[in-house]
């Protein structure tokens, strides 16, 4: 007897235990629905390659997100601290799916910046959006992120991004190839990683669809030397078109197509967009953004960044980042105005779409699009390197 | 044919690279049996001192002295700093760690990687360091060279092979022709009994490291005189040494030399005649060597593990 009362009440226990942790949920949902306080510091990540080949990207963003978040967060009477989270080029997806993670336990996290690269974003974007997170990329290109590709999509509504995506950037390299190069023959060298592939793929079926010839050479995200490769290029080809994520990996391709007598010029996606590194007279690159230099309404701006950030000159990789940070701050300053002092993350994810800027830093005005999440009326932009190295618009 | 000279300068360039890397990998295997996993950092430190030496130097485009005594002078400058980080590695993150298990110098070697890479990093930044030898008078370093069937070899690959060879040349004299050599050899035998015949145990595996960090350090000349380097280059370059050194025979001098070739002629043929053979060079590469490790377990050149029972 004294067994069966004890064995009822240890089940009673047990019960009474899980129950509990089932009721657990509804509580913090009740103390979430409020939301966090926007009187305390709101954690701004920023999810970005900040060591391995592609650092120099990391870097350049992480310093104009800085900056944004210097200038106008106060503005906005916000608290933001920017972190960097690292996504290494070299290993993979992982790295963005353990961020992810990280992020959505932290209560302080109500959207991110980033990631950075296609890779990442399709390997964290389900997360965030689990757990109504907005993130916004302020380079990932890839089509499928925001638009179904033969009934893809890898993004969510959680991902926005502040920049074309390939849709664009594909078809607009491929017709300056057609139109303005009149090219015959094109090598697509891919990195075997997703914007890569996307881009190459995008490039290539726009180039096949104009009847130019094509080949396509596959190489490991991890190759230093490109002489094999170069060997593999007819001594007819026009252009050899490499969406890497390494500039200097560009310009090895480039100087060793000189070294092997091969008269085909070097075509580089954004990913390859950095003038200190990319540098081969001859050679292509496209870019989302133009060089911001160039807008004067920018100027202030500009040079308020040199300051804070002496002896680095203005990128394309780094003024888009200003323009993500600046649209998550005003969206979360929305969402704590609404919710009155408190803000939810799906208060959040709710503004960003309402977002619309009217000094936008790459020029003109910025609005979504009502039909994805990318920016309305975007374009790319393409440039030529100079025997001086600089870029030069042509297209 | 054409190809084929291309493919095989291609090959001899990057398996000269890899024989150096291998190198010190099996010159410390050999003295310490212990696998030194931060040697891949040493050779990326490597890399970036010959950047820095170059620029103080005036750089490609206005090089204070000439071309030839340039990069002389940039492997030599890489060689000592890398010989001395090699000491310093031992003095304190193996040498406390002597009598321990074989384990725990292996957890420091994966230690002493991080940390090299990190700290070079937190000094230098993440950006790519390119020593532009391009720039130098219009690219003749790429441009001019030996013709051979119709392909060019250009100076910079000959400078690379030839500077390799002539490393190894003297690594095999000082091993084999030097009183230090034998001790070296006499260590790597049996450490004990050597101790025990007066050979300072110390003073020897020192050199050891100085030797095999110095030819990291002109590994990492010789191959950032042609492609960038960045702080992570260490991870796949050592991977690579490594596995030229198993290859050949970890511990055996010669075998790290045929290993690095060998793989790198592998890596270039397949890319250059295999079907896919660029995109799925590593998968075949390295499914060739899986095999040959099965059928020879102690690599090419390497001494088969004997015991007496």
């Amino acid at each position: 007897m004294k067994k069966a009362i004890g064995l009822a009440l240890a089940i009673l226990a047990t019960a009474i235990v899980a129950a509990s942790a089932q009721g657990a949920p509804k509580a913090s949902a009740v103390a979430t629905a409020k939301g966090y306080n926007c009187s305390k510091t709101i954690t701004l990540p920023f999810v970005t390659p900040i060591t391995g080949g592609a650092g120099f990207l990391g870097a350049e963003q992480l310093s104009w997100a800085k900056y944004a978040v210097k200038t106008i967060a106060p503005q906005l009477h916000l608290k933001v601290k920017l972190v960097g989270g690292d996504t290494p080029v070299e290993q993979g997806p992982a790295p963005a799916q353990t961020l992810a993670q990280k992020y959505v336990g932290t209560a302080s996290v109500l959207a991110v910046l980033g990631p950075s690269t296609s890779g990442a974003v399709a390997a964290s974007t389900k997360t965030y959006y689990a757990a109504h997170i907005a993130h916004i990329s302020p380079s990932a290109t890839r089509t499928d992120l925001t638009k179904s590709v033969g009934g893809t999509l890898e993004g969510t509504p959680a991902f926005f991004r502040d920049v074309p995506g390939d849709y664009i950037q594909g078809p607009s390299d491929a017709n300056f190839m057609i139109n303005s190069l009149h090219v015959k023959k094109v090598v697509i060298l891919d990195f075997q990683e997703p914007y890569s592939l996307g881009l190459a793929g995008a490039v290539d079926s726009v180039l096949k669809a104009h009847g130019v010839s094509t080949i396509r050479l596959s190489a490991p995200n991890t190759t230093t030397d490109y002489s094999a490769y170069v060997t593999k290029v007819p001594s007819d080809a026009d252009i050899v078109f490499f969406p890497t994520q390494k500039p200097g990996d560009a310009q090895t391709f480039a100087q060793q197509l000189i070294e092997q007598g091969k008269k085909a010029h070097v075509f580089g996606g954004d990913g390859s967009n950095d003038s200190s590194q990319f540098k081969q007279p001859g050679s292509y690159v496209s870019n989302f953004a133009p060089d911001i230099t160039g807008i004067p309404a920018d100027a202030k701006l500009i040079a308020g960044w040199k300051k804070a950030n002496p002896g680095k000159s203005v990128g394309s990789f780094g003024p888009p980042s200003y323009g993500a940070a600046q649209i998550v701050m005003t969206a979360i300053a929305r969402a704590c105005h609404a919710g009155h002092g408190h803000a939810t993350r799906t208060a959040v994810l709710h503004s960003i779409k309402k977002v619309s800027i009217k000094n936008w830093i790459l020029g003109g005005s910025f609005k979504w699009s009502t039909k994805s999440n990318d920016p309305l009326n975007a374009k790319f932009y393409i440039f030529q390197i100079q025997s001086d190295g600089s870029y030069k618009l042509v297209g | 044919m054409q190809n084929f000279i291309q493919y095989t300068v291609d090959g001899l360039t990057l398996g000269s690279v890899y024989a150096l890397i291998a190198l010190g990998y099996t010159l410390v295997y050999g003295v310490l049996k212990l696998l030194n996993f931060a040697h891949g950092d040493v050779f990326m430190v490597g890399t970036f001192v010959g950047y820095g030496v170059l620029q103080e130097l005036g750089g490609p485009m206005n090089p204070k002295v000439p071309i030839w005594l340039l990069i002389t002078l940039v492997t030599l400058a890489s060689m000592a700093v890398t010989a001395g980080l090699g000491v310093v590695i031992e003095r304190f993150a193996y040498r406390p760690l002597r009598d321990a298990p074989r384990i725990a110098p292996l957890i420091s070697a994966l230690g002493v990687s991080f940390f090299l890479s990190n700290s070079m990093q937190l000094l230098f930044g993440a950006t790519p360091r390119n020593y532009d030898l391009f720039e130098y008078h219009g690219g003749s370093l790429y441009l001019r060279g030996l013709h051979i069937a119709g392909v060019t070899v250009p100076l910079l690959r000959i400078i690379t092979i030839v500077a390799a060879f002539v490393l190894m040349v003297i690594l095999w004299f000082l091993v084999n022709k030097t009183r230090t050599g034998k001790a070296m050899r006499a260590t790597s035998y049996d450490r004990e009994a050597a101790a025990m015949m007066g050979i300072d145990i110390d003073r020897v595996i020192v050199f050891t490291f100085i030797l095999g960090s110095a030819l990291a350090g002109a590994a990492g000349v010789m191959f950032a005189l042609r492609v960038p380097t960045n702080v992570s280059i260490g991870f796949i370059a050592g991977l690579k040494g490594f596995i030229a050194a198993v290859v050949g025979g970890i511990g055996s001098i010669p075998g790290a030399m045929l290993g690095g070739l060998v793989l790198g002629f592998a890596e270039s043929y397949v890319q250059g005649y295999v079907p896919n053979g660029t995109q799925w060079s590593d998968l075949y590469v390295f499914s060739g060597l899986v095999l040959l490790m099965i059928f020879r377990h102690q690599g090419l050149l390497g001494r088969p593990d004997i015991r007496k029972v």
